[in-house]
């Protein structure tokens, strides 16, 4: 399937596209474009304007795209969810002192990153990392060393 | 002063009632540190970030029955542009002020609450720099005496 977002993806896009990898569509294919009209036909639209899966009742888009793909189950996810939230938006409505580094390093690898695909190659990677980190610290109740 | 060139504005207007997402989006920009121009307009120096940050707001107002429009511009007239530059740094420089004389009066506390303090004003700090656009003179300021109470802190640790 396709996905369309907008291009320089920053933290709450990369998330998603590693959501939707690994959770909903391994064979997913991602188009970056700026413009709503510019969106190919069929493709799912995410974290833009007007989507569905976008920003909607103070959730950020991985949050919205929990719940649409019946994923809020996982409480890995559900804490992944708030980490990505506060690294967004940083309305400190949920306590997760990773978001400020998370926000960081993603916000540094767009600016020496090739392409947005680039990007998402290693943003796969290290959400795969804190997604096994956060259920590894959940399954103990302390932090994995 | 830094000015600037490019701004982002988002226009927006929201049914008077109910009144609780009116002061919802009232909080996000006021949090953003925008500039107010008029009734429903307020803008931002514009980068990848604000631009976003005031994109989300304008889907959370027609996301509650409102109107939001985005538009990116530049002044025409400067000295009205650096007024509201001014305005704009004449708010957080309060909130930098504010942040130094808590800090100096924590200096003198007893070290459990020179500790909180500490943790609650380097927040507060990272809170305000988020919305210092144009470098505040004060900020330097306020960093300076938050540095100093955190050195208090750890000579008593040592």
């Amino acid at each position: 399937m396709k996905w369309a977002t907008r291009p320089g993806v920053h933290v709450d896009r990369a998330a998603c596209a590693w959501l939707i990898r690994r959770f909903v569509d391994p064979a997913a294919e991602f188009v970056f474009t700026t413009d709503p009209a510019a969106i190919p036909d069929g493709a799912t639209p995410f974290d833009m304007r007007g989507a569905a899966l976008g920003h909607h009742q103070g959730r950020c888009s991985f949050e919205t795209a929990l719940s649409a793909f019946g994923l809020d189950t996982d409480p890995a996810l559900e804490e992944l969810g708030r980490i990505i939230h506060e690294a967004d938006l940083g309305d400190e409505r949920y306590d997760a002192p990773a978001a400020p580094g998370l926000d960081v390093l993603i916000r540094g690898l767009t600016m020496i990153s090739g392409s947005d695909h680039d990007t998402l190659a290693i943003t796969g990677r290290l959400f795969d990392g804190l997604y096994e980190h956060t259920r590894r610290q959940l399954m103990t109740g302390r932090p994995p060393a | 002063m830094v000015q600037a060139e490019e701004w982002v504005l988002l226009a927006y207007r929201l049914p008077r009632v109910p009144s609780t997402p009116r002061s919802a989006v009232w909080r996000k920009l006021k949090r953003l540190g925008v500039a107010w121009l008029g009734d429903g307009l307020v803008a931002l120096p514009a980068d990848a970030r604000t631009r976003e940050h005031l994109e989300w707001v304008a889907e959370e107002v027609t996301d509650h029955g409102g109107e939001a429009t985005l538009w990116q511009g530049r002044p025409l007239d400067s000295a009205t542009a650096s007024a509201v530059a001014g305005r704009m740094t004449a708010a957080v420089a309060a909130e930098y002020e504010a942040v130094a004389a808590e800090a100096a009066a924590a200096g003198t506390a007893d070290p459990a609450a020179r500790r909180r303090a500490l943790v609650r004003l380097r927040r507060e700090l990272h809170r305000i720099q988020a919305r210092d656009f144009f470098a505040c003179p004060q900020g330097e300021t306020a960093r300076r005496a938050v540095d100093h109470l955190a050195a208090a802190h750890t000579r008593a640790l040592a």
